[in-house]
C-alpha cells in the first residue's frame, strides 16, 4: 500500500513538474525575445531549465521538457525565425544536448534515490534486529539467574542430605558415635541458613534492580513487543492482530516487565495453536479502560483451550502442561502484575482456545 | 577387607559439600581426605595404598575433566567417581569413556555413593595387583642372563631345544640346562606359564623383549 501511494506521488510530482517546466519556458521565451537576448544565452537559459526539471522529475517528463526547449529556442530564436528546421549548428547541438542531459540526469538522480531509501532500509532493519537482540537478552539473562539460583541453592541442599544420610548412619548399630552425630546436626543447621541466605539475596536483588517503574503508554509497549514476535508468529502460519484502545490512560509501571509478562502471554497463544491444522490461527491481542482508572489487557488465541484441571494450577510455579517447559512463565507474570497493583487471569474461550487478561492501574 | 585401610581422596569448592562427604564416608568405615582444588590434591603426598577420588566437575581453576586429564599423564591410577551439580549427558560420557566409575547428580542417595565408592576401590585394587605381579614378574626377568633370556625368548616362539641348539650354535645339553635356570629363576611351572608370563611382559609398557 506504502509503495503504491509513493508510485502515485511521483507520478503526480513528474505531471507538476513538466507543467511548471513548460510554464517556465514559455515565460523565459517571452521575456528574451522582447529583450532580444541571442540564441547561445537562451539556449544556456534552457539547458537550466531541463537541468533543475531533470533533478527530480521522471524521465518522460524532463525528455518532454527538452523536446519542448528545444522547439522554443528553434521556432523563436534561430534564423530562420518562426519556422522549423535544421538551419544552424545550434538546431543540431540544442536537441542533442537537452536530450542528452535529461536522461543522464534523471538516471544519476534514480540511482541516488535508490541508494538512500537502501541506506534507510538498512537502517530500519538494525534497529529493529538491536531492540529484538535487547529483548533476547533480557530474557537470557532471567534464564542465566535461574541456573545460577539452582546452583547456588543445590550446593548447601545436597550438603544437608550428605549430613543427614550422615547422620542416620552415625546412629544406627549398636554404639552410636553421637559426637559426630552432633557435629553433622550443626552442619545441617549452618547449611540450611546459608540457602535461606542466598534466596534473601536474590530476592533483595530483584527488587532493587530490576523495577523501573514510571508512566508509560501501554499501546506502545505492546506494539514494541508484538514486533518481537510477529516473524515467529507469522512462520508458524498465525495471524496476529492488535487492538488497541487509543482512548486508555497511561499506567505506572516497569515497561521491560511487562513486556516480558506479554511476550510470555503470545509466546503460549502462539504455542497452544501449534497443533491446530482446523481452523485459523489467529492472536488478539487487545486493550480497553477498564472501570474509571484501570486498563485491561486481553490476549486471545484460537488454540487448544485449557482444561478446567489446569485452570486451576495454571498460575502456580513449576506446573506445565509443555514437554520441554519450566512452569516459571505464568507464575513470574502474575507476580509481576501483582507487583504492579493489577491481577491476571485466564479464562477459556467459549468457541474454542484460551484468554489472558491482566489489569493495570495508574498508581501502584 | 581391603576398605579397612582403604583412602578416599575428595575434591570439592565447597566447604559445605566437602565437611559433608567427608562426614558421611568416615560414617561407612572410610579412611578421608578431602581438598579444596586439583592443584592441592596434586600437590598433597598421596601413601601407595588402595583409594579412589570424589571429584567435583565443577572447580575454580582446573576442573574435574581437566583433573582426570592431568592424572592420565602422570599415569596417576586412582579411579574416580564424579559428583555435579547439574548433570549434562555429553559431559558424564566424556567422564566415563576416560574412566570414570561413576557420574553422581548432587543430591545423591547416600547409598549410591558408597557404592561407587566401593566399585572405584575395588577396580583400584584389582589396578593394584596387577601391578605388583608385572613388578615382580619384571624383577624376576631382570635375573636372567643374556644367554638365558635368548634362550627363553627362542622356546616360547615354539622352538625345539634341538633347534633352539642350532640357532645360537650351542650344544643340546647347554639348551636344557639354560631352560631349566629360565623355568625355575622365572618361576614357571610349565611351558604354557612360560608362555603366558612372555606375553604379559611383552605388552608391559615399561620394558620389551
Amino acid at each position: 500500500m506504502l509503495k503504491k501511494s509513493s508510485q502515485s506521488y511521483r507520478f503526480w510530482q513528474s505531471t507538476a513538474l513538466l507543467l511548471s517546466g513548460g510554464a517556465a519556458l514559455g515565460l523565459l521565451s517571452f521575456i528574451c525575445f522582447r529583450l532580444h537576448v541571442n540564441s547561445t544565452t537562451v539556449g544556456l537559459l534552457f539547458l537550466i531549465v531541463v537541468v533543475l526539471v531533470s533533478l527530480r522529475a521522471s524521465l518522460l517528463s524532463a525528455a518532454l521538457v527538452a523536446i519542448i526547449a528545444y522547439f522554443c529556442l528553434d521556432y523563436f530564436f534561430t534564423a530562420p525565425l518562426f519556422t522549423l528546421g535544421m538551419n544552424q549548428a545550434l538546431d543540431y547541438v540544442a536537441p542533442i544536448a537537452y536530450l542528452l542531459i535529461a536522461v543522464v540526469i534523471t538516471r544519476l538522480m534514480q540511482r541516488v534515490r535508490k541508494f538512500q531509501e537502501d541506506q534507510k532500509r538498512a537502517e530500519e532493519t538494525l534497529r529493529k534486529s538491536q531492540a529484538e537482540l535487547a529483548h533476547v537478552r533480557r530474557v537470557m539473562t532471567m534464564g542465566e539467574l535461574a541456573a545460577s539460583i539452582a546452583h547456588e541453592i543445590n550446593q548447601p541442599l545436597s550438603a544437608i542430605v550428605n549430613n543427614g544420610s550422615a547422620c542416620l548412619r552415625w546412629l544406627a548399630g549398636d554404639a552410636p558415635n553421637l559426637l559426630e552425630v552432633q557435629e553433622a546436626a550443626r552442619r545441617i543447621v549452618r547449611d540450611g541458613n546459608r540457602a535461606a541466605e542466598v534466596i534473601t539475596r536474590i530476592r533483595g536483588f530483584l527488587r532493587k534492580t530490576d523495577t523501573e517503574k514510571s508512566r508509560l503508554d501501554i499501546n506502545q509497549t505492546i506494539r514494541e513487543i508484538v514486533t518481537v514476535i510477529e516473524r515467529e508468529a507469522v512462520e508458524s502460519g498465525i495471524e496476529v492482530r492488535m487492538d488497541l484502545a487509543p482512548d486508555i490512560p497511561q499506567v505506572l509501571g516497569d515497561r521491560v516487565q511487562l513486556q516480558q509478562v506479554v511476550l510470555n502471554l503470545l509466546m503460549n497463544g502462539v504455542e497452544a495453536m501449534a497443533p491446530i491444522t482446523e481452523r485459523p490461527r489467529e492472536l488478539l491481542i487487545s486493550t480497553r479502560k477498564h472501570e474509571t482508572d484501570r486498563v485491561l489487557v486481553t490476549v486471545r488465541d484460537s488454540g487448544m483451550g485449557i482444561d478446567l484441571e489446569s485452570l486451576e494450577k495454571l498460575f502456580d510455579a513449576f506446573y506445565t502442561t509443555k514437554p520441554n517447559g519450566m512452569g516459571m512463565g505464568l507464575a513470574i507474570s502474575r507476580s509481576i502484575v501483582e507487583d504492579h497493583g493489577g491481577e491476571l487471569w485466564a479464562v477459556t474461550n467459549a468457541g474454542s482456545g484460551a484468554t489472558f487478561q491482566f489489569t493495570l492501574s495508574q498508581q501502584r | 577387607m581391603q576398605d579397612e585401610q582403604a583412602m578416599v581422596f575428595v575434591v570439592d569448592d565447597d566447604e559445605s559439600v566437602r565437611e559433608s562427604l567427608e562426614s558421611l564416608i568416615r560414617s561407612a568405615g572410610l579412611r578421608v581426605a578431602a581438598f579444596s582444588s586439583a592443584r592441592e590434591f596434586l600437590a598433597s603426598p598421596r601413601d601407595d595404598v588402595t583409594s579412589c577420588l570424589v571429584l567435583d566437575l565443577r572447580l575454580p581453576g582446573q576442573n574435574g575433566l581437566d583433573l582426570q586429564k592431568r592424572m592420565t599423564e602422570l599415569s596417576i591410577q586412582i579411579p574416580i567417581v564424579f559428583i555435579t551439580g547439574h548433570g549434562d549427558i555429553p559431559t558424564s560420557v566424556r567422564a566415563i569413556k576416560a574412566g570414570a566409575v561413576e557420574f553422581l547428580t548432587k543430591p545423591f542417595r547416600d547409598q549410591d555413593l558408597l557404592d561407587a565408592i566401593h566399585q572405584a576401590i575395588e577396580r583400584h585394587e584389582t589396578v593394584r595387583q596387577h601391578q605388583a605381579e608385572m613388578a615382580e614378574m619384571l624383577h624376576k626377568y631382570e635375573l636372567l642372563t643374556p644367554r638365558e633370556r635368548e634362550v627363553m625368548e627362542l622356546v616360547v616362539s615354539g622352538l625345539l631345544n634341538k633347534q633352539v641348539a642350532a640357532e645360537l650354535s650351542v650344544s643340546n645339553v647347554t639348551v636344557k640346562v639354560h631352560r631349566r635356570q629360565v623355568m625355575q629363576k622365572m618361576g614357571a611351572g610349565s611351558l604354557a606359564e612360560l608362555v603366558k608370563m612372555s606375553e604379559k611382559l611383552r605388552t608391559s609398557p615399561t620394558r620389551s623383549l
